[in-house]
């Protein structure tokens, strides 16, 4: 699905991602773990293309096809999903209008006629079950005035709406009561299927006791330090970052 | 011969054909406002409240102001609004229309000719008529006054609550004009009505000069839609006068979207305590259209509240303006007045000229206003890129949505709808 090679990324002339390795296939539930300003959600933002982060070497192929050269339009309508951490605002456009543009946009990528109003409908309503949206929501403004976790569910059911084939989850937990982050899971795990791999990214061990990943990563000063089974969530978790960042630092030396 | 001999010309045969009538209290009006027009003439860029409106320019010297010649409107291009329920006067270059004109009676509304309504009511004729003009001189309303013989009244009798609203809808034809259309509203105490006011150009290109005077009685409510919608190849100075008195709200929205040269003056006097006054605005601009939104709210008594809220899309080497001056006179103590104008520029050859003032002559008020220039939010863009969305397409999604806060404050159900699908259509969105 998704193999990303020596990858180096920089900002503002800083570079942030080093040397960084992945490889995820189809149907695998990864996670990356590792403290703050590691480079995580440049990662996520590299993924999605966001034009500010400067790919200095590398390559990440993506279901075969060089994920770089894409726009990040173009990598969305091909089933690359990036949850935001922060969600954007946007006064005026209503959740609705908006998933009826996200849907058309792919739909015509793929040479396909508009959705039928009634598909659409139903679609909608299938999905908004599935992280327990209410349909009011559907004719606000897009994340206006949502509550932090009303944000990080209508992501979730963007996603769901969308039916990406790598989905990447930038810190969907953050921030999140304990309510709203089983609904964010519960909503996750049923996206879950053979043909799907999802990259979360997380500061904090806690989503992983609801979304099991069948890999965990620790990365560490832009690059993955460390790769395991889900056991390794709790090993960091009981140890702390200092462990890994310990570990790094004889190795470096 | 320049625009001005052929109006000075002009004006001589008005008075001649007007033989006998030349004492009436209508004609010394007219005669009043022309001298004072000759004074001031057609204002050049020279003139600070015309500086980025070269209006003289876009105005061919061989115009006449009265029609030659009979002038038929073909198609149905002044019925956009068939499948709203509404009473339609139609005005073909200022001139009242009964054959295209629907009237739906209502008790206590009077709505029809300017012109027949003047002559029957002369009560009404010498409160109101030409009586906010004045206030405030402007080059193109004198030329109006002087000129203008017809155009739509209404008359809103005190503690009406019309159900219908009123639509007039003026067309404009002839491209060797300089039409002069006048509208009078009156809406007395108690009373309340929704009115659009539409302008449509029918003709190869055309020219006008219109004058709206309003007058919202105590307690009354007015809310008014101005369109400029249908107005391609038109070049135009709309002025608007409005008086509030007490107790009163008033609400105007002006919508424009197409024009060579769009000229909005809109002047509110608030002239009775407790009252609520609300200037919506959008303009979108595109190829060379210049459009220029001129607005003065005077607040001449104590405990009024006026919002100006105006929004400009610019595009290709459209020119926008947006002049807002609040005045505060020394009496308006607890005033509540604020502005704020939006625009964006949607490419490098566009351009806003802004220029919010306020005179504040008054120590116990509250006002303020704000002027935004700028291009789309790049982190709003992104996000929709990273659903699927076309650049193109997004940036197309949020200028509907910086539009959309303006359209979604009018009232009439079915023209908020029709004015939602028509930015979405000239934006060339499908949702």
């Amino acid at each position: 699905m998704l193999s990303i090679k020596n990858l180096n990324v920089a900002i503002n002339g800083r570079q942030i991602l080093k040397n960084l390795n992945l490889e995820i296939k189809a149907g695998e539930m990864h996670a990356i773990m590792g403290p703050n300003g590691t480079g995580k959600s440049t990662l996520a933002a590299t993924l999605a293309g966001r034009e500010e982060y400067e790919v200095l070497s590398g390559e990440v192929i993506y279901k075969g096809k060089n994920l770089l050269d894409m726009a990040p339009d173009e990598r969305a309508r091909e089933g690359v999903f990036l949850a935001f951490q922060y969600p954007v605002e946007i006064p005026g456009v209503s959740v609705t209008n908006f998933m009826k543009a996200a849907i058309n946009a792919k739909r015509r990528h793929f040479g396909l006629e508009p959705i039928e109003a009634k598909d659409f409908l139903k679609m909608m309503k299938e999905k908004m079950e599935l992280v327990e949206i209410k349909k009011e929501m559907m004719s606000r403004s897009l994340n206006e005035g949502f509550s932090g976790g009303e944000k990080k569910r209508n992501e979730i059911f963007q996603m769901a709406m969308l039916e990406p084939s790598l989905s990447i989850l930038d810190e969907t937990d953050s921030g999140l009561d304990i309510d709203a982050l089983r609904i964010v899971a519960e909503g996750v795990n049923k996206l879950r299927n053979k043909d799907t791999s999802f990259l979360v990214i997380t500061h904090y061990q806690r989503l992983l006791n609801y979304i099991v990943p069948d890999v965990v990563h620790v990365m560490f000063d832009g690059t993955i330090v460390k790769t395991g089974g889900k056991e390794l969530a709790l090993e960091l978790e009981e140890k702390g970052y200092d462990w890994v960042k310990g570990k790094t630092e004889l190795v470096n030396n | 011969m320049s625009l001005v001999d052929n109006i000075n010309k002009e004006f001589e045969l008005l008075e001649k054909n007007i033989n006998g009538q030349s004492g009436s209290a209508l004609f010394t009006t007219r005669k009043q406002a022309f001298s004072a027009f000759q004074k001031l003439g057609i204002p050049s860029n020279r003139h600070e409240e015309w500086k980025y409106t070269h209006i003289k320019t876009k105005l061919p010297e061989s115009l006449t102001i009265t029609a030659k010649g009979q002038l038929q409107v073909t198609g149905g291009s002044y019925n956009s609004f068939a499948n709203i329920k509404a009473t339609k006067l139609v005005l073909v270059n200022g001139v009242f229309n009964p054959e295209l004109s629907t009237i739906i009676e209502e008790k206590g509304v009077t709505a029809g000719s300017l012109k027949e309504n003047l002559a029957s009511n002369k009560e009404l004729s010498e409160k109101y008529y030409n009586k906010l003009v004045h206030k405030y001189e402007e080059h193109f309303s004198l030329l109006n006054t002087a000129f203008a013989t017809d155009g739509a009244f209404i008359h809103v009798k005190k503690g009406t609550q019309a159900k219908v609203p009123v639509f007039i809808i003026h067309i404009y034809n002839s491209p060797e004009n300089f039409a002069q259309s006048r509208n009078l509203i009156v809406v007395e105490e108690g009373a309340d009505i929704n009115i659009v006011v539409d302008f449509q150009n029918a003709g190869a290109a055309s020219f006008y000069n219109h004058v709206s005077e309003v007058f919202i009685g105590k307690n009354a409510s007015a809310n008014v839609v101005k369109l400029q919608t249908q107005t391609t190849n038109a070049t135009a100075v709309h002025t608007l006068e409005a008086d509030v008195d007490r107790d009163a709200k008033f609400s105007c929205t002006t919508i424009s979207l197409e024009g060579t040269l769009i000229r909005n003056s809109t002047n509110v006097r608030l002239s009775g305590e407790n009252t609520e006054t609300h200037l919506n605005g959008l303009y979108y601009g595109k190829g060379k259209s210049l459009i220029d939104n001129h607005i003065l709210v005077d607040h001449l008594v104590p405990n009024c509240q006026s919002n100006q809220l105006y929004k400009g899309v610019l595009d290709d080497e459209a020119v926008g303006v947006f002049n807002g001056k609040i005045l505060v006179k020394p009496d308006a103590q607890k005033t509540n007045s604020f502005q704020s104008s939006k625009a964006i520029l949607l490419s490098d050859n566009s351009s806003v000229n802004s220029k919010p003032q306020l005179e504040i002559f008054a120590d116990d008020v509250k006002c303020s206003h704000g002027a935004a220039i700028g291009q789309l939010n790049e982190n709003e863009i992104f996000y929709l890129k990273a659903r699927g969305i076309s650049e193109a397409n997004a940036k197309s999604i949020l200028t509907y949505a910086f539009a959309n806060e303006i359209i979604q404050g009018i009232v009439i159900d079915e023209l908020r709808e029709y004015l939602d699908q028509k930015i979405k259509t000239q934006l060339g969105l499908d949702f």
